[in-house]
């Protein structure tokens, strides 16, 4: 039932760690009544998910981290989850019947389907959209950053179908690529800061599955590592974010400078370093990954070894409208002064600098540590 | 020995900065007097260092120290390689950066005094310092990229540094993105390059500066010279980038000086340098590099005589100069390019460190001459009356080099970011 190899304990500790950093950075209301059970069906969930060596154990996971938006939250994100989780379901139950070879695309196809689905890939992007407007942001950034839909396809989908993965992959790929560029030219122009969050984080976190189909080592090990880039480097954003309207609603509010640096500097410098460091800042973990990423891509495909780069160059400039929009300019006369970082706010986001500074200065472990599912990957989709 | 010293002078602003932010993180913010006192320490050493490397290099006749500091990481077949070089084009540029940046540091501990951005002015000098010496010092093309984007960073985050207004933010915004577009050349560069086998610059480039050879052939030559060419012009601000130089004049003056009068602009014209054998291996790219120079040395020249403020006007100077190093590169004298920008940027760094001052400099030099100060510009006078009304409005509006951008390229894409993101048109938008 349960299969604890390294790519499950990597995954099983990092979201432990993710999970820790964002409750303890997580404003009060965040972490009571209904967020509180929020964030432990997310955290058994992807646990159980991550673990899990069959398809039910891991749609029972899947289902978990879905389960706590069933009730209550926004119509669109509520139909798009249940849409995946029923797709992933007929899948799995696809797998089971006698003859599941016959079968095979239709079962792969809904694997896919949930993936896209799941990741918020054109066209499927709306819903995820929606989330970051509407949803509790500390949760969301958990559910997006376990990046299930990503780990179905290492885990599951690809090894049990090799073939079918390395002739659709290139088209998933391709959607991806699309996704990434697509949000990276709207962010240029969306002011709302819950919105650009969320084009960056779909952005971004396409290119995961744009390395995955690189069929190349080094794409695949860039895609594995940017997984963990956008998951800590988004966390870190959204925390900060989430902090900073926890103390004054009036960073929600469209256009103009808010001034906020001036009082809480070090959650500015909190919010640089993470965002600099998902558009690949160098001595950043995200530096090391993109460099991967690009060179896996354009050995793969040179038009997606041109558009990671420009899309990327995109993000930073989003990155940077939104750093300034929030933490410069002078504070408006009605809005309070706001106290800096708290002292766990302090030690999560230090935890989540530290871990991307240093896994960029010192990547070889890094690295070293998803080697092996890379290289299992690259051999799955080349030996097809 | 050489190795080690090398290796201690890129390393020092790097663990100064690392460390000094570690200290702030743990809520220990040190006093403006340790800061400067540490910054003096740092780069007194350094230049202590640098003077003994080049004395150590001069009496043993050693013509370049290369470090090879094995993988960074491997993944596959690609692997990240981690070296360093110092030759006779390294030297001058790491000796230029650590005087010009100590005395812009010695400089701005008065200068920044009691503002509250005193600390990190210095962290992104510490930072920025490090970023320089690694791109110019780089013995790999990976090695150099990591320098050259902590540059652009660290350059974009000092524009901003009077950020309680909103024109310094917006131009670190634009500033930024010319950075990243041209940045993209340079990522495709370094693809190219690996395909062409190791980005180690020994290999790649055997021989010593300025004798180097290219082993690069084929449409590799022209593809990765062109991309060369468009990541050099956005760090210069030649051709199409051009526009952001004058922009970028928001920031505190003594990093105005550093970046743009000394070291950061002139990075663009090193990386030129540095693959010469590639530029002048294709004369299309060659003589692309002279026209972009000249073609940018005359718009700057123009819009310098009608800047109403002396750091624009120095930025133009700036940008005039970069336009006919670039031209000096193009035309295969390598030689007398390096001796251009290191003579640049001293003299530009004094102007950019005297700006808050000119008028006073002006009233002595006025009074030194007997109140009688020379005219200029009686070359232009000569001109026709038609010709020079429209050479003044072409400087006015800086060649029309912004109002074009902005229609070819600026409003097309926000127009289509907007339909894109659903976001309502309307005033206020923009940051």
């Amino acid at each position: 039932m349960f299969r604890l190899d390294s790519l499950a304990l990597v995954s099983m500790g990092s979201f432990a760690l993710l999970w820790a950093v964002t409750v303890a950075a997580a404003p009060r209301r965040d972490r009571e009544g209904p967020g509180r059970w929020e964030l432990i069906c997310l955290l058994a969930g992807t646990l159980l998910a991550y673990a899990a060596a069959e398809l039910p154990a891991f749609l029972v996971g899947w289902t978990l981290t879905v389960l706590p938006y069933w009730r209550g939250g926004q119509r669109v994100p509520r139909l798009a989850m249940a849409a995946g989780t029923a797709i992933l379901a007929l899948g799995c139950l696809l797998t089971t019947l006698p003859n599941a070879a016959v079968y095979a695309p239709v079962t792969f196809g809904a694997f896919v389907l949930a993936v896209l689905l799941r990741k918020g890939i054109f066209p499927a992007h709306f819903w995820t959209l929606d989330a970051f407007e509407h949803l509790r942001l500390p949760a969301l950034g958990l559910f997006l950053n376990s990046h299930l839909g990503g780990y179905l396809l290492i885990r599951f989908a690809i090894p049990q179908f090799p073939g079918l993965a390395a002739e659709w992959l290139p088209d998933v790929s391709m959607l991806a690529l699309v996704t990434s560029v697509f949000m990276a030219v709207a962010g240029l122009a969306v002011t709302q800061p819950r919105r650009v969050l969320g084009l960056l984080w779909i952005s971004q976190g396409s290119f995961i599955l744009a390395g995955l189909a690189t069929n190349t080592q080094e794409g695949i090990t860039g895609a594995l590592l940017h997984w963990w880039v956008v998951a800590f480097a988004t966390t870190g954003m959204i925390s900060v974010y989430r902090s900073l309207e926890a103390r004054t609603t009036s960073v929600r509010s469209q256009g103009g400078f808010h001034g906020l640096g001036a009082h809480a500097p070090r959650l500015a410098v909190f919010f640089a370093v993470c965002g600099l460091g998902l558009v690949g800042l160098p001595g950043t973990l995200g530096f090391v990954a993109e460099d991967l990423l690009f060179h896996g891509a354009l050995e793969a495909h040179p038009l997606l070894g041109v558009a990671l780069p420009l899309a990327t160059a995109l993000n930073a400039i989003t990155v940077l409208r939104l750093f300034v929009t929030l933490f410069m300019g002078k504070r408006a006369i009605h809005v309070p002064a706001i106290p800096d970082a708290l002292p766990a706010e302090r030690v999560a986001f230090t935890v989540v600098v530290l871990l991307l500074v240093f896994g960029g200065l010192a990547p070889a472990v890094l690295v070293a540590l998803r080697t092996p599912s890379a290289e299992g990957l690259a051999r799955l989709l080349a030996g097809s | 020995m050489m190795e080690t010293l090398l290796l201690a002078i890129v390393a020092a602003p790097g663990v100064t900065c690392l460390a000094l932010s570690l200290a702030w993180l743990a809520g220990w913010t040190p006093s403006e007097r340790f800061v400067g006192r540490l910054t003096a320490a740092v780069f007194g050493l350094m230049a202590a260092g640098v003077i003994w490397l080049g004395w150590l290099m001069i009496a043993s006749g050693t013509p370049s120290v290369r470090v090879s500091l094995g993988e960074w990481f491997r993944a596959g077949n690609y692997y990240f390689p981690l070296a360093m070089l110092a030759d006779r084009l390294s030297m001058p540029m790491v000796a230029m950066t650590v005087a010009l940046a100590g005395i812009a540091g010695s400089f701005s501990v008065r200068y920044v005094h009691r503002d509250q951005g005193f600390f990190r002015f210095f962290l992104l000098l510490h930072l920025f310092a490090f970023g320089a010496l690694t791109a110019f010092t780089a013995g790999s093309f990976d090695v150099l990229i990591g320098g050259w984007e902590l540059v652009g960073v660290t350059s974009v985050l000092l524009i901003a540094f009077f950020g309680e207004r909103p024109e310094p933010a917006r131009n670190a915004v634009r500033v930024f993105a010319n950075y990243r577009i041209a940045d993209v050349g340079l990522l495709l560069a370094s693809f190219v390059l690996h395909h062409s086998g190791s980005t180690l610059f020994t290999p790649m480039l055997p021989g010593e500066w300025p004798d180097q050879t290219s082993r690069l052939a084929g449409p590799e030559v022209l593809l990765a010279g062109f991309l060369l060419l468009i990541a050099a012009s956005g760090k210069s601000a030649q051709g199409p980038f051009a526009g952001w130089l004058p922009r970028a004049m928001e920031g505190p003056t003594p990093s105005s000086s550093i970046f743009y009068g000394a070291v950061s602009i002139h990075l663009g014209a090193y990386l030129l340098l540095r693959f010469e054998p590639v530029i002048q291996a294709e004369p299309v790219v060659a003589v692309a590099t002279v026209a972009t120079g000249l073609l940018t040395a005359f718009m700057a020249t123009v819009a310098n005589r009608v800047a109403t403020d002396v750091k624009t006007s120095l930025a133009f100077a700036s940008m005039t100069q970069l336009g006919i190093i670039f031209a000096e590169i193009g035309m295969g004298f390598p030689r007398f390019a390096l001796l251009h920008i290191v003579g640049h940027a001293v003299v530009r760094t004094l102007q950019l460190l005297r700006a808050p001052s000119t008028l006073h400099d002006y009233h002595r030099m006025h009074a030194a001459a007997g109140g009688e100060l020379g005219q200029t510009d009686t070359l232009l006078a000569a001109l026709p009356t038609g010709l020079r009304l429209w050479l003044y409005r072409f400087g006015l509006e800086r060649g029309f080099h912004d109002a074009w951008l902005d229609r070819l390229v600026v409003l097309p894409v926000m127009r289509l970011a907007r339909v894109l993101g659903r976001a309502p048109i309307g005033p206020g938008r923009k940051a």
